[in-house]
Parts: C-alpha cells; structure tokens; sequence
C-alpha cells in the first residue's frame, strides 16, 4: 500500500504541487527585506560603522595622541604621527585611518582613553576611488562633527552595559 | 656565606649582599621603584617588601643586608617569602599608596609602555578598587635644561635621579623638599643640570616624571625598531640601541656594557639623532662656476676621474674624519695606495701618535681598569668633554676608593677633587725628573694611571710630550705584567682619543707613507700649491680656509665645514645607517648594525668608494662589505674577535722605549682639551637643534659667566 | 505573402521582393523576441524573488523594468576576457553558434495562423535537428577554453542534453500521430477548436509532463542545471567566459527555454487557439494567446528553479534513460494502438 501511495505520488508530481502551492504562498507574503536606500532597519547603538574623531563641547579635540588605537588595531589600518602642540599638549599631526584595511572590529574605540576615536552609525559611505577611502584627520573631524549628536545618543544609549 | 632558604629554596648568599640580590639569585623577582644597582641604597619606595617569617613586619628587602638576617633561633637559615600573601598584601598596599597621588594619564605619558609603575600596577594594583575620594596633590613642573621635560604629576619620590645626579654624574644640583605628600624633587633655583650625562635621569625615572624633551610626544615605544649599535660621538665606543620607527632616529638609548658604558651615555650621544635629520647631503654635487649644484653619481665620478688623471700622486691627499668606520678607513687607504698616493693622515687634529706599536696609542688600562687604579694624571685632557661616561667612572672610583687625581693642563671642574699640577707641558718633566711631589705618589701607588689627552697630543711637541709620559710610566712603575686589572696585569699608559674612527685609522695605518705629508703638510702643501687633490672623508675639523686652490672631494654626511669649500660632493650615510666596525680608545672592535637607510640618493661610504674605484680604473677587490671585513681580517687578525679590549702585553721595552719621539717641549704653551665646545665637536652634532640648545645654555652661558 | 505582394507591386522582381519581405519578418520577429526576453528576464528573476520573499531587481527603472537593458549595456561594454592558450576562433565561434542556432529555430514556430517565417512540412523535424546541433556551441565553448573545469562542463553539458533529446524525440512522435503531420501550424490546427482538442488533456497528458521536464533538462534550467551549478561550479563550460561572448551564452539559453515554452504550448496546449472558441476569446489575436501560453509555462519554468532542489547527476541520468525513456516508448505503442482501435488517425 505504501508502495503504491509512494508510486501514486511520484507519478502525479505530487512533491512538485505541494512545493508549488508552498511557494505560491510565499509568493504573496510581505517581503521580508527593505528596499534600502529609501527604508533603513534600526541600527544597534553599539553599531560600528564610519569612523569619527570627536570634540569635547569646547571645540578641542579629545584624541591625545596616546597612539592605543594604532597599536590594537588588527589591520594595521591607523597611522598616527604625533608632537607638541604650541599650548605643549599632546596632539596628533597625522591621524590617517585606511578603511580599506580596516575589518570595523571596533578594537580602536575600546581602547580609545578619552573616546575620541568612534565608529558612528554612517554605514553608507561607499565612494568611486580608492584614495577616498584613505581618511586623514582633517576629514575624521568633520565626520565627528557632522555625526556628534547620534554618537553621543549611542554612547549614552551603551553606557549602562559598560 | 650565609644560608638562607628563599621561596623554600636553600641558597648561600654573600653576606654584604642585599636581601633583594640574594632573592634574585634564588630566582625570584622583587619589584623594585628605589633601588638601583649602580645607585646608593634609599629603601624608600617600599615596593621590595618581602615575608620575613617571624619577623612582625615585611621588611624591605632593597636595604637589608644578608648579614643582617641571623639564623632562626634552633638554628635554621631564616625563611624569606617573596611572593606569599603577607608580601604580596604589602606591595599592594604600598602599591595603592603610591597610585593615589599619580595621576592617571598613562596615555599621554611618553613613558607608556616602558613605565615600571605601569608595568608593577599590573602585578600589585587592584583592580576596580578605589577608596580615596580626595582629590590628587599638584605639583608644578621643573626647568631641567633643555633635554629633560618633566611632568612632576607623576613623580612617586624614589630619588633616582637625586641620588644619580649627585653621585655618578657629581653635579648636586638636584634635591628634595618638603616631606610626605609635599615632598617635591627641584633643581637648585630652576637650574638646568649642569652635567653632560644628564639624559640618564631619564633612563633611571621609573615613572614619566623625567622624560626626553626632543623625544617628547612623537613615538610609543612599541612602535619603534631598536637596533643594537656603537656611538661615534666620541672615542670610548659607548653601546647604544637606536631606536627608529620607519626611515627616522627617533632616540638613542645606552645599552649595558660594563666593560665601556655600565649603563650610562653621553647627553650629546644619546640627543644628537636630530642632527641626523637636518643639513644632510641627500644627493651628490658638483661646483660649476663657484657654485655647488645637483649632479648624479655617474657626474661627480666622471669629475672626480677627470680630475685625478691630470694630477701626479705626489700632489694627492686623503685625509679622514673622526666618524669614520673601519671598513671606510680601509677602502679609502687601498683605493689611495692604489694610486700611489703617499700623503694620507687619519689624524686630522695633527695628533703625533700612530705608527708605531699598538700599545702607543691605546688607552691600555681599559675602562674597566680605572677602577683598579689608585692614582691618575690627566695630560691635556679634559675627560669630561671627552668621555664623559670615562669621567663617570673616574668619580665612581674615586667616591668608593682612595684615587688620587693630578691634572697637567687647564683647569676644569671634573666632578671630582683634583690636584692641579700646573698647565705648562715642563710640569712632566719635573715630574719624570720626581722634582713634582706628586711623582712619589704615582711611585707608591700600586696600579698608577697616566692618561694622555689628544690637547697634549695634537700640539706640534706632542710626540715629545707622549714620550715624556712614557718615560714617566716606565720610572713610576706604571707598566706592570701582562694582562688586564683583574688578570694581575697593568698598563698604565694611555691614550685618550677624541673621535671614533682614531683608533681604527691607526690600526689599519692611514698615515703618510714614505715621503708622505701628514694633516698638518697636506694643508700646508694646498695652500701653497704643492697638493692639487685632497679627499676628504668626513673629515670637518681641519682648516678649509689653507686648502687654497686644491681640488676638494668631500664625503660625508653633513654640508658642514668640509661640504661647504668641496667642488665636488659624495653624499654617505651618517653612523646610523650603515654597518660598521669601529674601534674605540682602548682598542676594542665593536660592530655597529644599521638601523635605517641613508637619504635620498646617499649611500655606504664603503660602496662609494668601490664604485669611484671603478671609474677610476682600480678596482678595489670586495663586492660586497663581507667580502671587505674578510680582507680587513685577513690584515688585522684583532678585528675578528668584538666586544674585546686589547691585551697589555707587559713591560717589554722594545715596545715601551718606541712610544713618542724625544724633543723639546714648548714649556709656554699650556695645554689644554682640543674640545671648545662639547655639544658641538662634530658635524652631525653641529647639525642638531638641541645641541645647539644645550651648548647655548651650558657652554655660552657659563663662559659668559666666567668673562 | 501580403509583403511579397507588396513589394512586387512596387515593382521589384519577385525574387528581391521575397528577400525583402523574409528580411522584414525576420527583423520583426527577432527585435520583438529579444525585447520580451529582456523582460522574461526580468520576470524570471521577479518570480525566483518573490518566492524567497525579496524585491528583485527593483532599481532601474520602475520595477527595476530596465534592469535587463542596463545589464546588457554591463556585458556588452566589459572587456572581454580570452584566456590565454585558448583557440581564439572556436572560443569566439562557440557563443555565435549557440545564439544563432537558438534564433534559428524560431524561423519555423508559429506565433499565429500563417503567422511563420518558413512554414516548411519539416518544421518539427527541423526544430529537432537545430536543437541537436546546440550541443556544438557548448562542446566548442568547452574545448575551447582550454581549461579542464570549462571541459568538463561542456561533457556534462552535452552528455545531459543527448540523454533527455532520445525521449523529447519519441514524446514529440506520440504528438506526430495524433497531427498526422511534420508542420508545427498543422499541429496546432489539428488540437482545435478549443481546449477539448488540446493534446495535454487527453492520453498525451504523461507526455507532457515528459516533456516539460526533459524541457528542462534539455535547457539546463534546474533542477538539471548541474552542468553550470553557479553556486559551486560556477558557470561550467561558461567558466571562462564574460562580457558580450558570455551574454551571446546566456541569451541563447534563454530563447532556448522560451522556445521551449512555445513548444510546450504549440505541441500540447493548441498554440495560438484560444482555450474556448467563443466570441471575445477568439476574437483576441492568436498571438496573444499564444504569449500567453508562452508565458505562464515560463513562469512554471521560474517557479521550478524556485522550488525544486538540484538533482545528482547520477539521478539525473537515471531519470532520463530508466524512467523516460521506457515510458515514452512505451507511451508511442500505446497512442498509436489507441489511435487504430479507436480509429482516430488522422487523414
């Protein structure tokens, strides 16, 4: 009988019917993915995206040049060539972050002493050439500035599990 | 001997020892922020707390004696703990004593990394555990001068630098005030430390309170490269590590060798590598028309060639630098004799001294041996320009011995009571002839030391003044057995050479050949017209302006004094960035590793002169700088054994009577150091900013002072 | 022939007038086939979206309807790639022969009454033969390469469609009885007037089914896409191809499946005949109905490689030799015995 039901089935494609009918149902359904530019799903505050440098109120640059990111960052992806500044504080010179080497591990914030160094929520930053892709300082501050309110929102979103 | 059992482990230690040298031999580790070995004991830090078990309290064991420590009372050896809870609780606490006044700004402290506060917090801090709310004490910042920053913040009062500037260094100008919380470590009224190895308080600080000024900021020590290589600064071949981060010196540090440097370096060897930064000559040149321009390498060989082919050998000259190493020194001279060319000299301060046996022109006792010594004579030295790591340890032997120190020259302040015998050179006379009192004293000491200075020997009676202090070497039992101090031997003649390449020039005799003018008749021989060609090999301290119209070949690394009259200029690599083998003053061969690449289109002096070879048609027969240093071996056989000072080989007077020739003395000239300026003796100090610095506030002030 | 005609009363010869007006019919019928593959395109990759519950393609134009264009302009301004050690002639050739054979064979389809650019009496004959001859292009493109990954795709390739040709080749002889002819419009006309006379809804019903399947074999669609299994094998005997070479590839397997698609509706669902014969039905262009056709069986196509997984080869050989094979030998005795005892054979 067995046979003869598992007979009947494969000469009807009855496998084939079933999985068409599934499919068909899902055919219909609501997508399940985001039609992205225009909708975005909610990001993590802890989400490691575009690198920033970050301000205190002040206007003055938290990085101090203390070199931690460099050293801890798996891809060798920070540069940092650092001197007195005129005040005699210690400040960087060259704060260069090659996004093409970086893995966005986050190490960098983690070490970071003073949280200067963040990676923001910016995830679209895709660019045509390559050399864009080499960040310097004077380009990571202006992403701190530009992005400074939602970091400080994730920051503080994040701070309680710290 | 006395028995201890350590860490359960029964070990006999040397009673005079300390109780934290006796740990360490039985294999355990005392942290330590005071103690220092080459420092008086202070035991205030509190870090090196062990277990004494049956004593009520932990006991510091930096200052407790073996001696000090009796047997238990049925007779067993004392047990000491290092690493038990009692011993451990204590370095805690004394750990977060400590912490509480430090501040916590390791990351933009240049010590990060490298800092033992850091490092011990580690091991003894606790972690997420803080009971002082107070706020932390501030200290304003010291003027040290301009090579020590400091950041008093940081400083956890272990008076390492106190007890070093004041005992090894011998310039008491550091200090503390106040006690407890507000003790504070002070120059003398916001003086710079008046002493030429002032960089060491850096080394010695345990914490970020003394740093480097230039170093100040730019690198993590992590980040650098360190190489293992030889200073050149001056004649004692000080161990250095150089530390670079991709093309650029970023700091010199003293590596130990207790033989020359113990642990310590010269301020102008450890903050010249800014001088290796600036003025250098990055590409060859020529003079068209008066005028120095850019040219290629093939260019200034084709010049150079043209040049040599219209000018006799007899009216060529070579002369070399104090920087040079050996490998340079001796591809120039098989280059020179290949030609044909008799007048060479690598004495161009016009010392009279080489030729003749080794013995004549090293320092024999080695370095090691002045703290054999009982009595020393300094001849128109000042050894504290000159090697002032020597000059250290000429105090420390004073301080821990009965040395008696005589002076014939100008005198200086040497850090250390001296008898000054007088300035004038007929001083030794009266001394070889015993009329000088202090003849009886170099006569009854055991092992007597006469040290030689290049003043007394660049001087046109030098060769009779070396004679002299032979003469007095030989009548004051000066000259003993074979053999180093500790051996039994003693040597006590020496030579104190002012530059680096001295010694390896004389070994491998760049000296005038038969007929050949010295330094002195080469200058005198261009200015007249009788030299048509000179080669200079990194030679800056001679007289350009008596070269007249002779044709100038400069290699070198710097435009100093030599670039500046070449016509034409071969660009070489500064001591850094080339492996070299340099002979320091008591004949020891070291070999110097490079640690980054020459600019631009400079390259090893080695290989430029194999290349000019080439284009001159005799080429030398090495391709490569092993292919060099093997010939070098197979000439000199002392060269392939490093890191050794040359043997004395006893009172033989073949060798000893052969010292200096006899003459007259110029009894009106007094003798003096050749060193004006001790921040500025050579051309890559010359080059350097904060040499320029130190010798505007050392030297210019205090010879403004003395006007 | 209205073009013909046309044409001759222009006063051109006859001969050029047919030349002409064959020229024409072909233009049209190739723009007008290649502008709806784009979209099938699209729709194909639409349909296997939805499935998986995505969007597709949805960025060039509304819908993403360009997005097919756009991928052409990609392929055919990319450089094409020649790997070194290929034979340069054949590796160019083989991508040529697969789409021209691939527009060949629709010379002889019929897209409505009389609506064919040769109604020749072979035409099934011809259709067979074309579709044989597309294993060269694969076979050359294979070869060519001069790579053993590229090789050996095209004898998978080759071996698959070989094997599922045997059993297209006897389903088509059991449609050929009840037609009683070679030509596709006799075909067509014989399954009239409406879905009664269709030849799926009647003992044919099982060849159909042999068919739609060995269909997909014979295209290399899934689940019998093994030869090319982008997912592991990458492309197959397409491994070494790109740019407008690998679009030649890739365009010529799709007229392959549309033409497929036809023929399914041409051979079993009474092509361009409207399933009832009342008036709004047939009075809509057969065209359109056969569009129809073509493209719900394109869509069953897509839906197919949505929802059935990859057989083995293994499988794949025994399906085609062992299960077809036999049954649609079998299924041949058994029309032409039901044909002659029931006297249904065509005149």
């Amino acid at each position: 009988m067995a046979w003869l039901d598992r007979t009947a089935r494969t000469i009807f494609l009855w496998d084939f019917v079933m999985g068409f009918a599934v499919a068909m149902k899902y055919f219909f359904r609501p997508k399940a993915t985001l039609n992205y530019p225009f909708e975005r799903s909610a990001l993590s505050p802890r989400f490691r995206g575009e690198h920033a440098l970050r301000r205190y109120a002040s206007g003055e640059e938290r990085c101090i040049a203390c070199k931690l990111c460099e050293a801890v960052c798996p891809a060798q992806a920070i540069t940092i060539e650092a001197e007195p500044r005129e005040d005699g504080s210690r400040r960087t010179t060259r704060y260069d972050i090659d996004m093409v080497k970086c893995i966005y591990c986050g190490l960098c914030q983690e070490a970071c002493p003073v949280d200067a160094i963040v990676e923001g929520p910016n995830l679209d930053f895709s660019v045509e050439t390559r050399e864009e892709l080499y960040y310097d300082k004077a380009r990571l501050l202006a992403n701190g500035d530009r992005w400074e309110r939602e970091i400080a929102k994730n920051l503080e979103l994040d701070a309680p599990y710290r | 001997m006395a028995k201890l059992i350590i860490d359960g482990k029964e070990i006999e230690a040397d009673p005079t020892l300390t109780l934290l040298q006796a740990c360490e031999m039985a294999g355990a580790e005392i942290p330590r922020f005071c103690y220092h070995e080459r420092l008086s004991i202070a035991g205030n830090c509190r870090m090196c707390l062990v277990e004494w078990v049956g004593s009520p309290k932990p006991q510091a064991s930096c200052a407790l004696q073996v001696k000090d420590i009796p047997p238990n009372r049925d007779g067993t050896p004392a047990k000491i703990n290092t690493s038990s809870p009692v011993a451990r609780k204590a370095r805690e606490g004394v750990m977060e004593f400590l912490l509480i006044n430090h501040p916590l700004d390791c990351p933009i402290c240049d010590q990060g990394g490298e800092c033992d506060l850091q490092d011990q917090a580690m091991g003894y801090g606790r972690a997420s555990f803080n009971r002082f709310e107070e706020n932390k004490r501030a200290v304003e910042d010291k003027y040290m001068g301009p090579l020590v920053k400091t950041s008093m913040n940081r400083c956890i009062q272990c008076t390492r630098c106190v007890r070093f500037a004041t005992e090894i260094a011998g310039v008491p100008d550091l200090g503390a005030t106040g006690r407890g919380e507000d003790m504070e470590i002070t120059t003398y009224l916001e003086k710079a430390i008046d002493s030429e190895l002032s960089g060491n308080v850096i080394d010695l600080c345990p914490v970020g309170a003394l740093l480097s000024k230039p170093y100040s900021f730019t690198a993590r020590p992590w980040e650098l490269r360190k190489t293992e290589s030889i200073d050149v600064m001056d004649a004692m071949g000080c161990n250095i590590r150089i530390d670079s981060r991709g093309r650029e010196v970023m700091r010199i540090l003293p590596r130990i060798n207790e033989g020359v440097n113990e642990e310590w370096l010269g301020d102008k060897s450890r903050f010249v590598w800014d001088g290796l930064k600036r003025q250098r000559l990055d590409r060859p040149f020529i003079r068209r028309n008066g005028k120095l321009e850019p040219a290629s390498w093939a260019e200034a060989f084709a010049a150079i060639a043209a040049k040599v082919k219209t000018i006799a050998p007899a009216k060529m000259a070579a002369i070399v630098g104090d920087l040079a190493a050996a490998e340079e020194i001796k591809a120039l001279r098989d280059l020179m004799r290949s030609l044909n060319v008799a007048n060479l000299d690598c004495r161009q301060d016009g010392a009279k001294i080489g030729g003749g046996p080794r013995q004549s022109y090293l320092f024999n006792s080695t370095f090691a041996g002045i703290e054999a010594a009982d009595a020393i004579l300094l001849i128109g030295t000042n050894p504290r320009w000159e090697a002032p790591v020597l000059n250290a340890r000429i105090r420390k032997t004073w301080l821990y011995g009965n040395l008696k120190i005589a002076n014939v020259g100008a005198p200086r302040d040497l850090t250390y009571p001296v008898q000054q015998l007088g300035t004038s050179a007929s001083v030794l006379e009266d001394l070889v002839s015993g009329a000088n009192p202090f003849a009886e004293i170099l006569k009854n000491a055991a092992r007597p030391m006469i040290i030689v200075g290049a003043g007394a020997l660049s001087r046109a009676d030098g060769a009779a003044i070396l004679r002299l202090a032979a003469q007095l070497a030989a009548s004051t039992g000066a000259i003993g057995p074979a053999g180093n101090a500790t051996e039994g031997g003693w040597s006590g003649l020496n030579v104190l050479h002012s530059a680096a390449s001295r010694v390896a020039g004389l070994d491998l005799s760049f000296l005038p050949g038969a007929g050949g003018r010295d330094t002195g008749a080469i200058l005198e021989g261009a200015a007249n017209g009788d030299i048509e060609f000179v080669y200079l090999l990194g030679a800056d301290e001679i007289d350009t302006s008596r070269l007249g119209k002779a044709f100038l070949v400069y290699q070198g690394t710097h435009g100093d004094i030599g670039a500046h009259r070449a016509d034409v200029i071969l660009p070489a690599a500064a001591y850094t960035e080339k492996s070299g083998l340099y002979v320091n003053a008591e004949g020891r061969v070291q070999l110097a590793n490079r640690a980054t690449f020459p600019p631009g289109e400079a390259k090893e002096d080695w290989a430029i002169l194999r290349a000019l070879s080439d284009v001159l048609g005799k080429t030398l027969p090495y391709d490569t700088v092993e292919q060099l240093r093997e010939k070098l071996y197979a000439e000199l056989p002392h060269f392939v054994v490093r890191d050794v000072p040359a043997q004395h080989v006893g009172a033989d007077p073949a060798i000893w009577n052969a010292v200096g020739t006899a003459g007259k003395i110029d009894a009106a000239r007094p003798l003096a150091s050749p060193i004006v300026d001790y921040y500025l003796s050579n051309a890559i100090a010359r080059a350097s900013e904060t040499m320029a610095e130190c010798s505007r506030i050392y030297v210019q002030r205090s010879q403004e002072a003395a006007e | 022939m209205a073009l013909v005609e046309f044409f001759s009363s222009l006063g051109l010869p006859y001969g050029w007038a047919w030349v002409l007006s064959q020229g024409i019919l072909i233009l049209v019928l190739s723009v007008v086939l290649l502008v709806m593959l784009a979209f099938l395109l699209l729709f194909d990759r639409k349909v296997w979206a939805a499935v998986q519950m995505r969007r597709g393609p949805n960025v060039v134009g509304i819908f993403g309807l360009l997005q097919s264009f756009a991928d052409f302009i990609k392929f055919a301004t990319k450089e094409a790639v020649i790997p070194a050690g290929a034979n340069k002639g054949v590796y160019l050739l083989a991508p040529l022969l697969a789409f021209v054979l691939a527009m060949a064979s629709w010379a002889v389809v019929p897209v409505g009454p009389g609506w064919v650019v040769a109604d020749i009496n072979v035409g099934i004959l011809y259709l067979f033969a074309i579709s044989s001859l597309g294993v060269y292009g694969i076979i050359m493109g294979g070869w060519a390469s001069n790579s053993k990954y590229a090789f050996l795709g095209a004898l998978r390739s080759a071996a698959q469609m070989v094997s599922y040709e045997v059993s297209i080749g006897f389903v088509l002889i059991t449609v050929l009885l009840f037609a009683g002819s070679l030509n596709i419009s006799d075909i067509v006309n014989s399954q009239g007037p409406d879905i009664r006379g269709w030849n799926a809804f009647g003992i044919l019903f099982p060849m159909f089914v042999i068919f739609f399947i060995s269909a997909l074999a014979e295209t290399n669609r899934p689940p019998f896409d093994l030869p090319e299994a982008e997912s592991e094998l990458v492309a197959g005997f397409m491994v070494e191809y790109s740019s407008t070479p690998y679009l030649l590839f890739m365009v010529g397997e799709y007229l392959n499946i549309v033409l497929m698609c036809a023929m399914l509706s041409i051979l079993f669902f009474g092509g361009w005949l409207p399933p009832i014969d009342i008036w709004p039905l047939n009075a809509v262009p057969g065209v359109l109905w056969l569009i129809a056709k073509v493209v719900f069986f394109f869509f069953m196509f897509a839906m197919v490689k949505a929802i059935v997984p990859r057989y083995r080869y293994d499988q794949l050989m025994r399906l085609g030799w062992k299960v077809f094979l036999p049954t649609s030998l079998v299924w041949v005795i058994l029309t032409a015995g039901y044909l002659i005892v029931f006297d249904r054979l065509p005149v």
